[in-house]
């Protein structure tokens, strides 16, 4: 008798897993083999962590706007490499000749996902829902630019003064001031329209599964912590994409991810530390940095932040800019690049990065590393080897791993005879001690909304601007900073900004440190997939190879 | 008792013979009592021959001397780590990216994503283990020994409000407490022994309190009580030496049950931080590198394993040889 | 019946207290790490009468014993506030991971029954046997294995290596992504979690087996000519499964606390996963809100396991006093 329970219960053993197996192929296989096409369809299974949020009135962080930009086009859109602006919901665009006036006219007969027609007046729908103070919106400062956004923000107007629906396919911009890059403000995924009625008939359903105008639409509500699942939008205006749709898996842990994607089931993740030379070795990488393929998956490209060293520029130790120049030119970022990062940022030779327009490689003279350049302008300042050059405080927030950096940083100057002292603090309390001017060297990453230069300089260099944390203050340059923006011809403009950058890397107004890469592989069925400097990966154009 | 003892009482009954007991009290996530046998029902004999016939089993018990080989080896090992273990292998320090290398003569073990040797690291993880096992421990054997005696000894109110204490105590999921308390606390070491320590007291209050509740009522205590004794030396004298037994055997398993539950925190990364090695956080490191450095998840899974092992063996042998067990 | 009911609901009260008041000691200002409001207000600057009017909105200048007043009767309301980092209410975060927790632990619970349970019985009949020595010895094993290095090694093995070696043919989800999760994707963290209950299941059962099978009405049974199956299935089964169904109660109601472990193993969206990711961001409105319906949770599912353990077993003197 107990010979057959033993048998009883070894056959159940079997039965269950022999189930549980087929049941692991067909729902990870299942998607594929209804399509018969080896480079048409297919889904694109792409890690993510949980979205803030995927409606676009509060889209901000890099995961929400990951699937915004596949539900939802804005006026304009950016091409995946170059960041060059390319025509999207509007076919065409102008302004008047001191850029405080923009015209944009939409492309015709281009539908919501809902079938609703996109319009002039979804756009200024939009605006105003983003600026409406009760929304909450965290990204309402994309539209601070536009006139009456004041209004909006503080309550006294409900509709933004400076959008005007001419017609149905024409939309007027009025601005406070000329701003010539504001084509690439409005290619901001959260400036994207919405469908007035669907928002208004279920706000809160709207922010669970928006109605967009993309390439994709939502197959299904959000569902939180587990997946976000988006399909091809087949009526969409553009070139509809040649994939069947997108499974965002959200995934809580990076690790997991991994897992996952060696185990073959997700097809874009990030590759985990003290692996990428491994990933290089083993999956091959891309020639651009951004473009993927199978046997070149691996993007290492670098991307549109900047990490970089604040000098109090007045504080009277660090005043003069060959001090600064010395500091600058102490730092081996190399070094610090391989120990810290194991490779994964760029030594940064000026404060714009590249994949940003008008990127220029050694903008700053002085964002190298050389020793005997370095004590030879700290003696041009009156400290030979740093005789009677104080010891200087060298801050940072702590618990994010910026105390290894700058404990690097701290010995390379001591090489040239400065001497540092390391001081952490928490984030909130570190800006605050930023702000108030209490330091003399600190660190701080910036990073671009919109791929333009005027991002990097900008808030950074003007005087009193709040993000000004170094300082500076140089009339010549606040006054090039407002021409530049309302220079209507793009050369003219990148130009002008070129010397903006020439003259406050001359002064060593920051010591740029280094430029964050990506580390992110795809799956061997990945054909030209694109992970653009702005960290979004484009899913108009991949292909996937589901000939299996 | 309340209707939970009786039904601890039930599941404990069915336990019996050699090894079917693990009393060892972190699963999971929690604890299910302790699952621990005959609470109430320690043979009241004379304590000298208790002691001494429990010896002679215990040396009968093979697994039980195994278990306790092997943890003689590896506190030996924890002990020792500092004088051979940077003779023989490369210190472990940080020596660049990119090193991972496969088991060889020169590192058993392999070497970490940083170019660590393996096998040094799981030699230095035993000292934070076996460090929360005792100390963690200690802790709560102190704090349950003292309410378990007040409770059992003088009951009524005292009683009521210790073991209703308890119950609170168990009402929370064990590996969430803990946490929460760690989240209080903040991460480390140090706070690892506080938090399982103070999440350890019911338990052994409980068994504790029982003991004494079977051993209060004999004649002997009673005689000693008629001659004028004192509490604390009825206490000391006539009811510690009976009631002590199940706390033995219950200690012992609950260190097992601690080198657990650091090694679960330090995988969560609120235990032992980086780059101190603990196998817990050993293991964290290693999830990523699973595939192509299976070595770093084996060992040190493996020593938690193994070490465990022998706390629950050894717990197991002296419950026999205790003759902490039902009557049925 | 009802009285007993009513006893055990009455007994709940004051250890939910409890329960709430050590949570409540635990959430006071400067005890957790970080300054509360600031992590309200997130990275916005925070202003004197920003924090004066978040203070008090929150309650937060009253007296301690006023603010456990407004934490309790706010929590009676099902209240349990709004999520630091997420823009949510804690009740529908906890809301969208419990079905998630519930399905793994079912699923855990059939593991240690089937398992448990045939592994117990096989051992109990074929005492001594090879059967009895390998229940024996992996039940030792199993109660020693952390769960989450039994969970990587699963991983491992079913999912990764499994897949290479059939070419892709037979594998196992490895983690708890999926649209939705299924049951395929339940297999590993329901294996992993139920592991050590299992080992416990089997121990009881194997012992409950041996005492059935020496009681006198077997052995006459046995005497009578009964086959042995029989005597398995009719008498000694019907007696042993008691103390093993009680132990899969108490169990049901842990599992339902979800599983840390486990779950952060397999990044499965449960409720523990949840409290214990709230924890590293310092979400402190979702750890107290979610440990507090935990343990609420826990609680309950142990009240119904007593009351249906009463009304199926009638030995069970559900009225009586104390013993």
């Amino acid at each position: 008798m107990s010979e057959r329970i033993r048998k009883g219960f070894a056959i159940l053993l079997v039965a269950a897993l022999a189930v549980a197996m087929m049941a692991g192929c067909t729902t990870t296989e299942g998607d594929g083999e209804t399509e018969s096409d080896a480079t048409k369809g297919g889904t694109f299974n792409f890690y993510i962590s949980e979205p803030a949020f995927i409606d676009p009135v509060n889209l901000q962080e890099s995961e929400g706007t990951q699937v915004g930009q596949a539900v939802f086009d804005s006026l304009v859109a950016f091409d995946p490499i170059t960041s060059e602006v390319i025509p999207a919901a509007a076919e065409s665009w102008e302004s008047n000749d001191d850029a405080t006036v923009w015209t944009f006219t939409l492309v015709e007969g281009a539908k919501f996902h809902d079938g609703s027609e996109v319009t002039a007046e979804s756009f200024k729908y939009a605006w105003e829902r983003i600026c409406n103070p009760e929304n909450e919106s965290e990204v309402a400062y994309h539209l601070g630019v536009v006139m009456g956004y004041d209004e909006m923000q503080d309550g006294t107007a409900t509709e933004l003064e400076g959008v005007k629906v001419i017609d149905d396919y024409t939309l007027e911009v009025t601005l406070n001031y000329g701003f010539a890059d504001f084509e690439y403000v409005v290619g901001h995924p959260a400036l994207a329209p919405v469908p007035q009625e669907a928002v208004e008939a279920d706000p809160d359903g709207f922010s669970e599964m928006p109605i967009g105008n993309g390439p994709f639409k939502m197959a299904e509500p959000w569902a939180h912590d587990q997946y976000v699942k988006v399909v091809r939008f087949d009526d969409y205006y553009g070139t509809t994409s040649n994939i069947d749709g997108v499974d965002f898996k959200i995934l809580a842990d990076q690790d997991a991810a991994w897992l996952e994607f060696e185990a073959g089931n997700l097809d874009f993740v990030p590759i985990p530390s003290g692996q990428i030379q491994t990933a290089v070795a083993t999956y091959g990488e891309s020639s651009d940095g951004y473009t993927v393929n199978p046997g070149k998956q691996v993007s290492l490209g670098a991307e549109q932040a900047i990490y970089y060293l604040l000098i109090n520029n007045e504080d009277p130790a660090l005043a003069d800019p060959d001090v600064r120049a010395a500091l600058s030119l102490a730092i081996d970022r190399q070094d610090i690049c391989d120990k810290v990062f194991e490779g994964t940022r760029t030594p940064a030779t000026g404060i714009v990065p590249p994949g940003i327009v008008g990127h220029k490689p050694d903008a700053f003279e002085y964002a190298k590393y050389d020793v005997e350049a370095a004590k030879a302008k700290l003696a041009d300042a009156g400290f030979p080897n740093g005789e009677g050059f104080p010891t200087i405080s060298l801050e940072y927030n702590s618990g994010s791993g910026h105390e290894d950096i700058l404990a690097l940083v701290q010995e390379d100057l001591k090489a040239i005879g400065v001497n540092g002292e390391l001081v952490g603090s928490e984030w909130a309390q570190y800006l605050d001690k930023l702000g108030a001017k209490d330091y003399q060297v600190g660190r701080l990453g910036w990073i671009a909304d919109y791929p333009i230069m005027d991002n990097f300089l900008y808030p950074l260099f003007l005087t009193g601007s709040t993000d000004n944390y170094s300082f500076y203050t140089n009339p010549e340059v606040d006054e090039m900073l407002d021409e530049a923006r309302t220079t209507v011809d793009d050369d003219d403009r990148v130009a002008l900004y070129q010397d903006i950058e020439k003259i406050v890397g001359d002064a060593s107004a920051v010591i740029p440190m280094f430029y964050y890469r990506h580390t992110r592989v795809a799956s061997d069925r990945v054909i030209d997939g694109i992970y653009s400097p702005n960290g979004l990966f484009t899913f108009d154009t991949v292909e996937l190879d589901i000939a299996e | 008792m309340t209707r939970e003892d009786k039904k601890l009482h039930d599941v404990q009954s069915g336990m019996e013979g050699p090894r079917d007991a693990g009393g060892h009290p972190t699963k999971d996530e929690r604890v299910v009592g302790p699952i621990l046998p005959g609470a109430g029902e320690v043979a009241a004999r004379p304590a000298r021959t208790l002691w001494g016939d429990a010896f002679t089993r215990l040396r009968k018990n093979k697994l039980a001397i195994i278990g306790l080989v092997w943890v003689t080896i590896v506190i030996a090992l924890a002990l020792s780590a500092d004088l051979w273990v940077p003779r023989f292998f490369a210190e472990p320090t940080f020596t660049g990216f990119g090193s991972l290398e496969a088991p060889s003569a020169q590192h058993p073990f392999g070497t970490d994503r940083i170019g660590r040797d393996v096998f040094s690291r799981v030699v230095y993880g035993s000292r934070p283990s076996l460090s929360v096992g005792v100390l963690a421990v200690s802790i709560s054997l102190a704090l349950g020994l003292i309410l378990g005696a007040l409770s059992g000894y003088y009951g009524g109110v005292l009683d009521a409000f210790i073991m209703r204490t308890a119950d609170v105590f168990f009402a929370f999921p064990y590996m969430l407490f803990t946490i929460a308390l760690l989240a209080v606390l903040g991460p480390g070491l140090q706070n690892v022994f506080i938090a399982i320590g103070i999440l350890g007291w019911p338990s052994i209050a409980r068994v504790f309190r029982s003991s004494i509740l079977s051993v209060k009522e004999n004649e002997y205590v009673d005689a000693a009580r008629a001659m004028g004794a004192s509490d604390l030396r009825i206490m000391f004298r006539h009811i510690m030496p009976n009631a002590i037994a199940p706390i033995i055997v219950y200690g012992t398993m609950s260190i097992g049950g601690a080198i657990i539950t650091e090694a679960a925190l330090s995988y969560l990364g609120m235990g032992v931080q980086a780059p101190t090695p603990s196998w817990g956080s050993m293991l964290s490191e290693a999830k990523a590198l699973m595939i192509p450095a299976p070595w770093l998840t084996i060992w040190p899974g493996f020593a938690i394993l193994t070490t465990v092992l022998a706390f629950v063996l050894m717990g197991d042998g002296m419950r026999d040889a205790l003759d902490v067990k039902m009557k049925d | 019946m009802f009285k007993y009911v009513m006893r055990r609901i009455l007994q709940m009260i004051p250890v939910f207290l409890g329960v709430t008041l050590i949570l409540f000691v635990l959430r006071i200002p400067g005890l957790l790490p970080g300054d509360p409001i600031q992590l309200i207000v997130g990275e916005k600057t925070l202003t004197p009468a920003l924090r004066a009017q978040i203070e008090e909105k929150n309650h937060l200048n009253e007296p301690a014993y006023v603010q456990y007043g407004y934490y309790v009767s706010n929590l009676l309301q099902g209240d349990l506030g709004e999520s630091y980092q997420k823009s949510r209410s804690v009740t529908s975060i906890l809301a969208d991971k419990f079905p998630n927790t519930i399905r793994l632990a079912v699923a855990a619970i059939l593991v240690e029954i089937v398992v448990g349970l045939l592994a117990g019985i096989i051992s109990a009949v074929k005492q001594y046997s090879f059967w009895d020595v390998l229940v024996t010895l992996s039940t030792s094993i199993l109660v020693s294995v952390p769960v989450f290095w039994l969970g990587m090694l699963l991983q491992m093995l079913f999912g990764i290596k499994l897949k290479q070696w059939t070419g892709g043919a037979l594998f196992l989800p490895i983690t708890g992504m999926g649209t939705p999760p299924d049951i395929a994707h339940l297999i590993l963290p329901a294996v992993t979690l139920a592991s050590v209950s299992t080992a416990y299941v089997a121990r009881i059962m194997r012992s409950q087996m041996l005492e059935a099978l020496g009681q006198d009405y077997i052995r006459t049974a046995m005497a009578k000519g009964l086959t042995e199956r029989a005597v398995v299935f009719k008498h000694a089964l019907k007696n042993a499964m008691i103390p093993v169904v009680t132990f899969i109660g108490i169990d049901l109601g842990a599992l339902m606390g979800g599983a840390i472990l486990t779950e952060s193993v397999f990044s499965w969206p449960g409720v523990g996963r949840e409290i214990y990711l709230a924890v590293l961001q310092r979400d402190w409105p979702v750890v107290m809100g979610g440990v507090v319906i935990v343990v609420l949770i826990v609680m309950v599912v142990n009240l119904l396991v007593d009351i249906s353990y009463a009304l199926l077993d009638p030995r069970i003197r559900y009225g009586g006093a104390a013993e």
